[in-house]
């Protein structure tokens, strides 16, 4: 594999990860991310949806007309978008978790890690790279949203995917599982990744 | 080709459009019977649970298939009625095509603004009927089946949902099984200004249809006690004043 390439994949996983390095898609990773199996499922539509949809703005890259351009990317994220929910909802073991997460199924389309993508990415490079580089900026932002679930489910709930961890007298703490514990977690996981990558702090 | 031209962005929107229409149109079309079906399920799952038939974890284990035969071969028979507590319509409950009211959002509406209504009763062959309540939570909708024992006030069991209260807190109307389990024994007041009580401390007062709000979950629980007060007032005429029978058919 050419060095590029790796790079496109590699890179928003680890260095240029959205949540983490560029601070996207905040809102629903303190949203969804109070049992790991509806983090898991976000984590999945959202790769699809960014993978998808970097996919074919890529491929119509040449034919966008510049002045309508947010537009015409705005309509095929939502297209996007609709199909996941659709699907999930006809799914007969998706329906629940569907029915759990609707709202922010919906909202994947103002996940500004999409469009983001799309814009920096997709509109200047090659359908195969754009593809990858949004299914590696899925994958980034499911990484630390499923890092999220994982403590605030274990302490929260004393579970994991719906499985009992901690002994029973465990009282679960009702903190973790209200929003603003996510944030605090999350700004852990921030401050956890620049001590360990000296580039990204700011000089 | 210039791309920025006003014709060609006419063009290429309408054209963006209408195939991005034509896809979603498709999909809706293709996908919508077994989105309904899994509906239909979620539902019968739910009142199955308020009637006891079988436990919660149970019935949502079963596959959508095996949920629609259970129902088939507990339910006794399924019929609407109107504000005033005459029946106007019956629902199939044949396997192959099971009749529910699962939209009660117009009902909702219907009964406070004092419209028509079809407001079903579902009669197990346990003896049991089987009510939907509806209202609002704190983020949504919040709604509920009440199973009631053949005298027609005494709670034999009930099953709340919701769209999006709070994990942890009014999503405990839900996930908690004892909230559900409390009201189970209890007697609605039928025919009294407010039929059911869901109040802070309402146990202490020895009412029989008194339950206690969650804590934490002021707004979902104030919610929940509206929705069944809004809806045991609309089922008080023809469950007030006679018990429903599954071995007689109604008057």
């Amino acid at each position: 594999m050419d060095k590029k390439l790796k790079e496109t994949i590699l890179n928003p996983i680890l260095k240029g990860n959205p949540i983490t390095v560029l601070i996207l898609g905040i809102c629903s990773s303190l949203a969804v991310t109070v049992q790991l199996k509806g983090a898991l499922v976000m984590a999945l539509s959202v790769t699809i949806v960014t993978g998808l949809s970097s996919l074919i703005v890529s491929l119509l890259r040449n034919t966008i007309p510049m002045r309508v351009r947010i537009i015409v990317q705005l309509v095929v994220v939502a297209l996007m978008v609709i199909l996941v929910d659709q699907i999930l909802k006809a799914g007969e073991g998706t329906y629940a978790i569907d029915k759990q997460l609707s709202v922010y199924i919906g909202l994947i389309i103002t996940n500004c890690i999409v469009m983001g993508r799309i814009e920096a990415f997709a509109l200047g490079n090659k359908p195969i790279p754009s593809l990858l580089d949004g299914l590696a900026n899925g994958v980034g932002y499911g990484l630390i949203l499923i890092i999220v679930a994982f403590f605030r489910e274990l302490l929260g709930s004393g579970t994991l995917f719906g499985i009992q961890i901690l002994p029973a007298g465990y009282i679960p703490n009702n903190l973790v599982i209200l929003p603003p514990f996510a944030l605090i977690l999350l700004g852990c996981i921030i401050w956890a990744h620049r001590a360990y990558d000296k580039d990204l702090q700011e000089k | 080709m210039n791309t920025n031209s006003n014709a060609y962005t006419v063009i290429y929107t309408t054209l963006v459009v209408v195939v991005v229409a034509a896809v979603l149109a498709f999909t809706a079309m293709k996908l919508k019977p077994s989105q309904d079906a899994n509906a239909k399920a979620e539902t019968l799952r739910q009142m199955m649970s308020a009637a006891q038939i079988k436990p919660t974890d149970e019935l949502y284990a079963t596959k959508n298939t095996g949920v629609l035969q259970l129902y088939a071969d507990n339910i006794d028979r399924a019929y609407t009625i109107g504000l005033d507590g005459a029946q106007n319509g019956t629902l199939s409950t044949d396997k192959a095509k099971i009749e529910l009211v699962d939209n009660l959002k117009p009902q909702n509406k219907a009964i406070k603004e004092g419209g028509d209504v079809t407001l079903p009763v579902y009669v197990f062959k346990s003896g049991v009927c089987v009510i939907p309540v509806y209202g609002a939570g704190l983020w949504g909708p919040i709604w509920g089946y009440i199973a009631l024992q053949p005298d027609g006030k005494t709670i034999a069991g009930a099953y709340f949902d919701h769209e999006s209260e709070t994990p942890g807190l009014g999503a405990k109307i839900k996930d908690e099984a004892w909230f559900r389990e409390k009201f189970i024994g209890k007697q609605v007041a039928f025919g009294t200004e407010q039929p059911f009580n869901l109040a802070k401390n309402a146990e202490q007062t020895g009412a029989a249809n008194a339950v206690d709000a969650i804590t934490g979950a002021t707004m979902t629980s104030k919610g929940l006690g509206e929705a069944l007060n809004v809806w045991f007032h609309a089922y008080e005429k023809h469950l007030g004043t006679a018990a429903v029978n599954p071995n007689e058919e109604e008057e």
